[in-house]
């Protein structure tokens, strides 16, 4: 088996931007103290009528805006119950999750039979070749060897996503925006002191949370696969959270750990290419997860130690 | 608030849920239903929904029927193990949502052991619950002790941890367990002292297993509002410092709850299969761990109140079968009303403007009582 080829680094990047994605959105929440589990299923919600509204427009434009303003209505409605109702955020996103995967399959059910007069239990048979959001050849990188061919060719979401994590940085650390997220993640008291409205700004963080996974499931249904399927996004709203909290909440160390779950997966395939049981490869990343938790609690340990060792 | 008004309040609340939880159910069927009028449409949907709310006790013509009672009463067997054991964790804030992968490992153990273990008579049943009880544990103790040593997210792990026990079951049932001879994936047949007897005889699946449930519901409602433990987890969940400060271990807490829940899990999982079936088939993992989360949150994290919250979630999900099979409306309908619901009774503040007025009515009854009071008293 030959690991090292371009495909399978390309292949990472393709994997890790539907988990970059969802990465980013739950950076944002973090920072602004909201734990959003919720991801996974607004991812499968946008997913599902990105598909949908990209079929029936003809246009992979409309598609992704779709998926975007499903993610954001999606996340605002959680902020809805989470602020205004004091529900537990996790359990708000317990039942996102449940509308996710029990109720997308009813409600493409009964969409389509209405619609199209046959209830399909999928939209694989929706998006064509022309539907998909299309892949970028990128002019002088594309002609250096071995580069072009791991960077060059992605989806335009592809590079969207990367952007998007410097952008991330830029709004969290050069804006006031961001000072005011960061500064309600760590205590909503002293912000309210100061004359910042925290419902204001939580619903904003949630929000822009909204549309970043609603762009993650975009990906998934109209570029990773050819349209929607039942539990398509498989835990990857959850893999996010734990990309998170390894990349210690900052958007360039979680986009690393999100390139690390790209790593596992993508390795995963390539395993089972050769003959071993899918079932034994398909939960490495979720492995990998564990232990990388692990491994970045006990770094941080060790590092709150040398500092009181210091302090001491 | 006086006692009368708190519980007149918990009721209306909850039946503000369910109706909310209804309305959207009966809209969403309404816009999937066929028919050329409004009309036509607002009758058919009333149908649906007779369908789901009434037939799960009554046939077309109106008499009770048993089997559908006892079919209900069934489905209640799995989600209240898995409703206990979310209580439990719940109830230390512990947010373990790994009940759906223990009941699928218990289930597998429990499997195993009544497949290949030679014990006489029912004592093979005991061992065999025990064991996939005691496997979920163990298992469980993975997201607890990190959570407990190095503060990592118990939430994120349980939930990883699901999909590893789901592959690595799928990996053992394809690669060595199977039985090869038959079409679809499935072990070979349980030893037939492993199964457990059923109450009645119709095809139901009612097990005794369902008494066992409800033994369980009370022993752990006693060791939740009875014992030092119990108390330790339930003051975890209010107030986490004031249990460091009186001298019960936090540690020790955080590890209990979890490896309490995967135990009561692993047993659910146990039971059922081996109350329910005869092979071990299932490819996925079966749901009942998220219906188990509805089931503490409808049940207030309160053990006593789980067998109520299981029947009502087991009735709705036979509702919303033969609404599918009756009035051609997907069953998976459930899954909305039941967030839609689980949702509006997670809320604090859902109808706080109400209760309010109730403090306030109380209160000025109290005063309006004393002053009566102290007049006669003059």
């Amino acid at each position: 088996m030959r690991l090292l080829t371009t495909d399978f680094f390309f292949s990472i990047i393709r994997i890790a931007t539907p988990i970059l994605f969802a990465t980013l959105a739950a950076v944002i929440g973090e920072k602004g103290g909201i734990s959003n589990i919720g991801l996974e299923g607004i991812m499968m919600m946008s997913a599902l009528f990105g598909s949908l509204s990209a079929f029936w427009s003809k246009s992979w434009v409309i598609g992704l805006l779709v998926a975007m303003g499903v993610g954001l209505a999606e996340a605002l409605l959680m902020g809805v119950f989470a602020f205004k109702l004091k529900t537990n955020i996790i359990l708000v996103g317990t039942a996102v999750n449940m509308i996710g995967s029990g109720g997308t399959i009813f409600l493409v059910k009964i969409i389509t039979n209405n619609t199209m007069g046959s209830a399909l239990t999928s939209t694989t048979s929706l998006i064509t070749k022309n539907l998909q959001i299309p892949s970028i050849q990128i002019p002088l990188i594309r002609d250096i060897p071995v580069i072009g061919k791991i960077l060059s060719g992605h989806s335009l979401l592809t590079y969207l996503a990367f952007l998007l994590v410097w952008l991330t940085a830029v709004l969290l650390y050069k804006t006031p925006l961001g000072l005011n997220i960061r500064s309600i993640g760590e205590n909503p008291n002293a912000a309210a002191s100061v004359g910042v409205s925290v419902s204001k700004v939580r619903f904003i963080t949630i929000g822009i949370g909204g549309i970043l996974a609603g762009m993650g499931g975009a990906y998934m249904s109209m570029y990773y696969a050819m349209g929607w399927s039942l539990d398509m996004v498989a835990g990857r709203g959850f893999i996010a959270l734990a990309a998170q909290s390894m990349g210690g909440g900052e958007p360039l160390g979680s986009m690393l750990a999100a390139l690390v779950f790209g790593f596992a997966q993508a390795l995963g395939i390539k395993v089972s290419a050769t003959g071993v049981d899918s079932n034994l490869v398909a939960p490495i990343p979720y492995v990998v997860t564990i232990i990388s938790l692990v491994i970045f609690a006990l770094n941080q340990r060790r590092k709150e130690r040398r500092r009181y060792k210091a302090a001491v | 608030m006086s006692k009368k008004n708190s519980i007149k309040f918990s009721i209306i609340r909850g039946a503000a849920a369910l109706g909310i939880g209804l309305l959207v159910a009966f809209l969403l069927i309404f816009f999937g239903s066929e028919g050329a009028t409004l009309g036509e449409k607002f009758s058919s949907s009333l149908e649906a929904m007779r369908e789901m709310l009434i037939s799960p006790l009554f046939r077309k013509n109106g008499s009770f029927s048993l089997k559908n009672l006892s079919d209900v009463l069934a489905g209640m067997i799995p989600i209240l193990f898995t409703g206990l054991a979310t209580c439990i964790m719940f109830a230390a804030n512990q947010f373990n949502l790994g009940a759906e992968g223990g009941i699928m490992l218990g289930a597998f153990v429990s499997s195993l052991v009544a497949i290949y273990v030679k014990l006489p008579g029912p004592l093979l049943i005991v061992a065999a619950v025990l064991l996939g009880a005691l496997a979920s544990a163990l298992v469980m103790l993975i997201p607890a002790v990190l959570k407990a040593r190095l503060g990592v997210s118990e939430m994120v792990n349980s939930l990883m941890l699901n999909y590893v026990i789901m592959y690595l079951v799928n990996y053992l049932m394809k690669a060595h367990l199977a039985d090869t001879s038959k079409g679809i994936t499935q072990t070979f047949p349980f030893q037939d002292n492993a199964l457990i007897p059923q109450m009645i005889d119709n095809g139901s699946r009612l097990s005794w297993g369902f008494v066992v449930g409800i033994v369980m519901v009370i022993l752990c409602w006693f060791f939740m509002y009875r014992t030092r433990w119990g108390y330790g987890i339930r003051m975890t969940g209010i107030n986490q410092p004031f249990v460091m400060y009186s001298g019960m271990s936090v540690t020790v807490i955080i590890i209990l709850c979890q490896v309490m829940g995967g135990f009561l899990a692993g047993m659910g999982g146990g039971i059922e299969i081996l109350g329910r079936y005869n092979v071990y088939n299932w490819s996925a993992l079966p749901g009942y761990g998220w219906t188990g989360i509805t089931v503490a949150i409808l049940a207030g994290n309160n053990p006593i109140f789980v067998p109520l919250a299981a029947f009502f979630m087991s009735y709705l999900t036979k509702g919303c079968m033969l609404m599918s099979t009756n009035a051609d409306v997907p069953s998976q309908l459930i899954s909305i009303i039941q967030a839609v619901i689980f949702i509006f009774f997670a809320a604090q503040q859902f109808l706080s403007g109400y209760r309010q007025k109730l403090v306030i009515r109380s209160a000025k009854e109290e005063l309006a009582g004393n002053g009566a009071g102290e007049e006669v008293r003059k």
